[in-house]
């Protein structure tokens, strides 16, 4: 058994008496130390100065907060160690709806009321799969995955692994994706998926076939889940970017407008409703949701340099220039020293666009590193505006060459003939796909996922 | 209709959620005073239960029923239900044992399957003399989960009293994986002497 008298706790609840049941229970199986948190911010608090070792979290926060929204925060943030325990606790038989659909789970969850035994037996089990993953675990923080990998199979394949057997496979399939692998992701998913059909191992069916740039087989997949397991709003997230992908951007935003009503504190999701929607044209749902993530998304540090990008990028959309140049230079000089490359020439162009006199000469002084440097397609979508409003045709050229050649072809076809469009040059738009098509037939190299998703600029339906 | 359930959910979990608070307070009585509360903790538990499965009942009858399918260890699963159902069985002086053989995770709706073997349980425990056996084990077709006893056995098969047999069938029926259904059966003749209920899920 497990030593609880040198176990620190965190209970999270907005309710008192239920905070109170929840200590006399940590209490009497000998925790030595019970702290409490009745808000989701002051939880967050909590966690980050001094990260506890059982953490038992209600699932209703109340104030339009989950303890699955908490759940999924601490995760994104890296503030929840695979060591921590994390125990979800409910009165709501719906709880088991979500956590049998989603990807991210906690260690287990426990249906109120429950006696002090029973957590304690709940407690040892975790303890239990904690100590047999524990070299997983720390071979999964140094990003050793080769290591980890390893270590996954064997445990598998052992008689000690056969409890733990779907959280093995699970585990595989995601350390496979984050390290790249989306084709032995996909097996692994569907290994999991030939014992059940649990709507999360489909779901990173989805994810690994978009890694693999097959979108119409992963849009597929992810349309069956979201169709069998309409709560899973994580699911509507994995398509609407698929749908992005494939270039269907009005797809795209229905979907997370949708999810985002039901999940209005949900400000990852806010993000991604701000991308469909600036790629659909919505400037004004694009801008109002950018607003909404930097106002209200309060966890330190969450507000990064790419989304005060996104801001500015959605205000010149909006026609407004004058806020987004604002929002560019409002951002504080140790903000703009760190930014990456990318970053570094969205904030250029951005600020090129905005205002000219003041953007225009660093934007001019990168040019030598945009043109020799592999950026994302957002950020050269950035670049070839600002190049066509500063008359910089070669540069715009080259950035629309790159993108048309790109696996992200149909996901910024739309915004480029677009702008092209306003500055009158949709019969240079034209050559250059056309050109961009010659080319790949010349070449002909043939990888099989421009067959199944014909992504070729002649391929583009208008 | 929607609403209804809505309703009935939410005043379930308030209640539950008060019953929670009853039963926490009781255990930190037990724990000062050193004494054994575990029959009113039991009679909370089995309240509780009574109302989760009220609703359960509601929800599984309605065409829409979903379950909520996660890997579950078989093991573990007995063993809650012999903590929870154990030490109230042994004062009446009835002995609960388990035999668990399957030791691999299991796809299944744990919290329903969990709360029809605690009822098959509480129900041999109306008829056992002395013993009950709550068993598992892997079958060519999946996972059969049994409770025995050594009661008289059931007097009628099938058994008349409706209600409780169908949600049981119905859950056993939504349980579903490579096109194959769950069955519940109950019959007579248990090693034991008495009645037999069996679940078995695909």
């Amino acid at each position: 058994m497990a030593d609880y008298s040198k176990k620190r706790f965190l209970v999270i609840d907005d309710l008192p008496l239920a905070r109170e049941a929840l200590r006399i229970v940590a209490q009497t199986m000998g925790a030595f130390a019970v702290e409490f948190a009745s808000n989701y911010q002051d939880a967050i608090y909590r966690i980050r100065n001094n990260t506890p070792d059982i953490i038992l979290c209600d699932y209703m926060l109340g104030d339009g907060r989950s303890g699955q929204q908490m759940l999924e925060e601490l995760r994104r943030f890296n503030l929840l160690p695979d060591e921590t325990i994390f125990m979800m606790v409910t009165g709501e038989q719906s709880y088991e709806q979500v956590v049998s659909a989603v990807e991210l789970v906690p260690d287990d969850y426990i249906i109120k009321p429950f006696s002090p035994e029973k957590l304690m037996l709940r407690l040892e089990r975790i303890v239990a799969k904690k100590n047999f993953f524990a070299k997983y675990y720390k071979e999964k923080r140094q990003q050793e995955y080769t290591a980890a990998l390893a270590t996954l199979q064997a445990q598998r394949d052992s008689e000690a692994g056969r409890p733990y057997r779907f959280e093995t496979l699970r585990q595989q399939a995601e350390v496979l994706l984050a390290s790249g692998d989306a084709t032995s992701a996909e097996t692994s998913y569907r290994s999991i998926l030939e014992h059940y059909d649990f709507p999360w191992a489909r779901a990173g069916v989805a994810r690994s076939l978009q890694k693999q740039n097959r979108l119409s087989e992963a849009r597929a997949e992810i349309d069956r889940v979201v169709a069998g397991v309409p709560h899973f709003f994580d699911a509507a997230d994995i398509k609407a970017s698929i749908c992005m992908a494939q270039g269907e951007h009005a797809e795209a935003q229905k979907v997370l407008d949708e999810v985002a009503k039901k999940t209005p504190r949900n400000y990852l999701r806010k993000r991604l409703l701000a991308e469909a929607a600036t790629l659909n044209g919505d400037s004004e749902t694009a801008r109002a949701a950018m607003a909404d993530v930097i106002a209200n998304d309060t966890m330190p540090g969450a507000i990064s340099a790419a989304d005060r990008l996104a801001a500015a990028r959605s205000q010149i959309n909006a026609g407004d220039k004058i806020s987004a140049e604002r929002v560019l230079l409002g951002m504080r000089e140790s903000e703009v020293q760190n930014m990456n490359l990318d970053e570094q020439a969205s904030f250029a162009a951005l600020l090129a666009i905005s205002s000219p006199e003041k953007g225009k000469p660093r934007f001019l002084g990168l040019r030598p590193a945009l043109i020799a440097t592999a950026l994302n397609a957002g950020t050269r979508l950035d670049i070839l505006r600002a190049a066509l409003d500063t008359g910089d045709h070669p540069l715009a050229d080259r950035q629309t060459e790159t993108l048309m050649a790109s696996e992200e072809a149909k996901k910024v076809f739309g915004s480029i003939r677009t702008h092209y469009a306003l500055h009158g040059r949709e019969t240079d738009f034209r050559e250059i796909q056309k050109q961009v098509a010659l080319k790949r037939i010349q070449h002909h190299d043939g990888p099989t996922e421009t067959k199944t998703d014909g992504n070729t600029a002649s391929g583009q339906h208008q | 209709m929607r609403p209804l359930l809505d309703i009935l959910a939410s005043g379930i979990h308030d209640a539950k959620n008060q019953l929670f608070i009853a039963e926490s307070q009781i255990a930190a009585r037990e724990a000062e005073l050193q004494i054994d509360l575990s029959e009113a903790r039991y009679a909370i538990e089995t309240a509780a239960d009574r109302l989760s499965r009220t609703l359960a009942a509601y929800r599984l009858l309605r065409d829409d029923a979903r379950l909520a399918v996660v890997p579950a260890n078989i093991a573990d699963l007995c063993d809650e239900i012999a903590l929870e159902q154990g030490k109230h069985l042994s004062a009446a002086g009835i002995h609960l044992s388990v035999d668990c053989q399957a030791f691999d995770e299991w796809p299944l709706d744990r919290e329903l399957v969990t709360d029809m073997l605690n009822n098959a349980v509480q129900n041999a425990g109306r008829f056992a003399r002395s013993q009950i056996r709550l068993s598992a084990h892997f079958a060519l077709d999946g996972l059969t989960l049994r409770v025995e006893d050594d009661g008289p056995g059931y007097s009628s098969l099938p058994p008349k009293n409706g209600i409780g047999l169908m949600v049981g069938k119905r859950l056993a029926e939504l349980h579903v994986r490579q096109n194959r259904h769950g069955t519940l059966q109950l019959r007579n003749g248990s090693a034991l002497g008495g009645a037999i209920f069996e679940l078995s899920l695909p």
